[in-house]
Order: C-alpha cells, then sequence, then structure tokens
C-alpha cells in the first residue's frame, strides 16, 4: 500500500532519514557485541551449536524472537507502534544479530568453509540470538539525545516506558535475565558449583536473590528504579509481589538456558534445581538492575 | 481496529527496507535449514572410522595424517585415536593423540608420528574410545 505509506511518512514528525538510520544501526552493532562478546570469546557456546539438536536450535531461535518482540513492544518502540513495526523491527535486528556473530565467529577461526553447513549455522544461531538482543538494546538506548532511541520514542512511549505494568515488568525481566544468565549459565562452574553447594547455601543465595532483586528495584535509588514514598498504598505488598514475579521469571530463564545448553540431561532433580538456583543469581541481577538498564 | 494493529506507523528508510529483506532472507534461511535438517535427521549413536594418509619424514620421524571421521547423528567428545606401526623384527610402535570433538557427520585432522618408517610396516588405527556430551 504505497498511498497509505506515503500519508502516514508525511504525518509522522520524525521522518527517518539515512543519517538516523545509519546511526541506529551502529548503535545497534555496538550493542550487540558489547553484549555477546563474552559469549562469543566462551567455546562452551561455540560447543553447543553442533552439540545442540536442529529441534532445539529452532526453539530457542524462536523464544529469541518473541523476547525481541517483546522488548520492542514495552521498551524499544514507541507505544503506538503496531504488530507489523514490531515484527519488522525483531526480524531487522535478528538478521543483524545473526550477520555481527557471523563475522566475529569467522575472525576467530570458530567457522570455516571447511566444516559442514549444520555446525556454521548451529554456533551462528547459538551466538546470534544474544547478539540480536544486544543490537535491539543498543539501538533502543544508546541514543544520544532524548529522543534518540528508535528515533521514535514520542512522550507517550517515555511515560508507557516509566509504568510498564505487568506483563512489561515480565517480558523486560526475562531480556535482562537472558541477556546477563547467558554469559555464566554455558560455563561448567554453574554445575560445580551447584553440585558442592549444601542445601543451606544453596537457599541462601535464593534468599539472596530475592532480596537483591527487591533491592534494586525499590530501594537503592538506581536510575530508573521506584523508590516508594512513605505515602504509598500497598506499598510492602507491591515491593514483595513484583520481588517475587521478578525472581519467578529470573528463575524460568535460568531454568530454559540450562535446558538449552543441556544441563539437565542425566542429572537428578536436586542438581536441576540446584543449578537453576545457581544460575538465578544472575539472572535476578539481570532481571532487576538489567531491567532497569535496558530502560534507562 | 485490526488494520491500525497490522499497518506499519512508523516511516521507515528506503536502507531500512533493504536491511529488512536481508535479514528476512538470513532468518527464514536459518529456520527452512533448521526445520529440514530436524525433520531427516537421524538418532544414531557416534560412528567413528579413521583414515590414514601417506607418511612422510618430519623433524626426524615420521609423520602419519589422520582423518577422523563420524559418521553418526550424536557428537563425539574426547575421542581417543590409536595407531599402530607393526615392522617386522622390531616392536610395535604405537602413537595416539585426543580430538575434543568430532561433530555429527563431520571429520577432524591429527597427526600421529613413528620412530621407524611406516612404509616398511603395516599400519593400524582405530578411535580406541570417547564420552558422549
Amino acid at each position: 500500500m504505497p498511498t497509505e505509506r506515503a500519508r502516514t511518512r508525511r504525518a509522522d514528525p520524525e521522518e527517518r532519514t539515512l543519517a538516523r538510520a545509519l546511526r541506529e544501526y551502529a548503535r545497534g552493532v555496538t550493542g550487540g557485541l558489547l553484549f555477546s562478546l563474552p559469549l562469543l570469546y566462551t567455546m562452551e557456546v561455540s560447543w553447543a551449536g553442533f552439540i545442540a539438536r536442529p529441534l532445539r536450535l529452532l526453539v530457542y531461535l524462536l523464544a529469541g524472537f518473541l523476547l525481541l518482540f517483546g522488548y520492542n513492544r514495552y521498551a524499544g518502540l514507541r507505544e503506538d507502534a503496531s504488530w507489523a513495526d514490531l515484527a519488522f523491527e525483531a526480524v531487522e535486528e535478528l538478521g543483524l544479530g545473526l550477520l555481527v556473530s557471523v563475522c566475529i565467529l569467522w575472525l576467530i577461526g570458530q567457522i570455516d568453509s571447511g566444516m559442514p553447513v549444520f555446525e556454521i549455522v548451529g554456533k551462528v544461531v547459538v551466538e546470534g540470538v544474544p547478539a540480536a538482543i544486544g543490537v535491539s538494546v543498543g539501538a533502543a538506548q544508546f541514543g544520544g539525545d532524548g529522543n534518540g532511541g528508535k528515533g521514535s520514542q514520542g512522550m507517550k512511549g517515555r511515560e508507557d516506558k516509566e509504568n510498564p505494568g505487568l506483563p512489561g515488568h515480565v517480558i523486560l525481566g526475562l531480556c535482562g535475565a537472558v541477556l546477563f544468565a547467558s554469559n555464566v549459565a554455558p560455563t561448567e562452574e554453574i554445575l560445580q558449583i551447584a553440585i558442592e553447594s549444601t542445601p543451606w547455601r544453596l537457599l541462601g543465595l535464593a534468599v539472596l536473590s530475592l532480596v537483591l532483586g527487591g533491592v534494586v528495584l525499590f530501594y537503592s535509588d538506581f536510575t530508573g528504579s521506584k523508590p516508594l514514598r512513605p505515602g504509598d498504598r500497598h506499598g510492602s505488598g507491591k515491593v514483595l509481589s513484583l520481588s517475587v514475579i521478578s525472581y519467578a521469571v529470573a528463575l524460568a530463564a535460568s531454568a530454559f538456558i540450562l535446558w538449552f545448553f543441556g544441563r539437565f540431561e542425566g542429572v537428578s532433580l536436586a542438581v536441576g534445581v540446584a543449578q537453576t538456583v545457581t544460575l538465578g543469581v544472575a539472572s535476578s541481577l539481570g532481571a532487576s538492575a538489567g531491567r532497569l538498564l535496558l530502560l534507562s | 481496529m485490526m488494520t491500525s494493529m497490522t499497518t506499519s506507523k512508523i516511516a521507515k528508510h528506503p536502507l531500512e527496507w533493504i536491511v529488512f529483506a536481508v535479514s528476512l532472507a538470513i532468518v527464514t534461511g536459518t529456520v527452512g535449514f533448521l526445520a529440514w535438517d530436524a525433520i531427516q535427521g537421524e538418532d544414531s549413536p557416534a560412528l567413528l572410522s579413521i583414515e590414514l594418509g601417506r607418511p612422510e619424514p618430519r623433524g626426524g620421524a615420521w609423520g602419519v595424517p589422520v582423518t577422523l571421521h563420524n559418521r553418526g547423528d550424536e557428537t563425539a567428545e574426547g575421542v581417543k585415536v590409536e595407531v599402530t606401526l607393526e615392522t617386522p623384527g622390531a616392536p610395535p610402535e604405537t602413537a595416539d593423540f585426543e580430538a575434543a570433538f568430532v561433530p555429527r557427520r563431520s571429520k577432524r585432522e591429527g597427526w600421529v608420528t613413528f620412530r621407524n618408517d611406516p612404509s616398511r610396516g603395516r599400519l593400524s588405527g582405530r578411535a580406541a574410545g570417547y564420552s558422549t556430551p
């Protein structure tokens, strides 16, 4: 519908120029590298590329796409963006993330033309999804000017961001948790710590995660956090419930990442839970502090 | 309100359409490949075999290139390869190396070295053992 597009373009006060688009891509690629370089330099992650079966990679890719979609909805694009806009951005970011991962993997010698295609595709997908989330965060948040971002956050978008509601809280928490937890999830250390820790210490880790989440979200005066005023009604109940939701999101993200890296295969339920709780500290920090960074 | 949810509200530069088209191609290509791979993939365990190349003198010893194939559908981890040289009138010589990973339907290359000239004896090799990741 070219006429429709022409009309909305004229109506859009923030028309996208070439320079603006290029700046966004530059920010996106930088963001992608910033968040995925630790993963790109981790051998266990490349190994997962050829150990993981294609079906598991598909699920992982789909989960990544949904996260991008959700992130764009609640933090990346302005409030009135349509589903088409969200999907457009998500595909762009996923494509750029995969491209960034191809370039870096080739430069560090992890892929070459002598490898079978599935091995190359596997490695690129495993590294490309966190890179894509990084692209999305970079493009949306690294902008210098106030309305930088996607070049499309009007004042409405800002208001929406300050109070994203429960679905937004969950989606942004998931993005932050995945970004932070995926850096440590594939390492042997998670399994090691999980096996060696006593149940009481694990319980301690769980309490620490929960408290950290609440402190970051409400008390520490992080940029973007919501300090409670004395007059706030339902204050303590809200703090408790949002902290618990944050931690639940963090645990779910931990479990998914661990499942993807095959860490639940052949282990007892206790060891599986122990690993999830161990990784949960990182993902809980991501779900709270990381979430605020994503929104800054 | 369906139209307002499905119609783009944000003007896009032509460059963004190009990036979108390239991205769409990459993403659908990747998904398509993975789906195709998932449909036709079988579940046979790792099937390892080795192929010995032509011996050549290397740094005062004889080097033999070894190609390690995995024709199964599972990755083999920590594959130990042993090659034995039996020369008439001399004790048998064994050389080995370990390959960290041999992914499914892939190959890895390595070398073994011997003090005696392998062309005067008989070479035999095997993948002695591996673990499943």
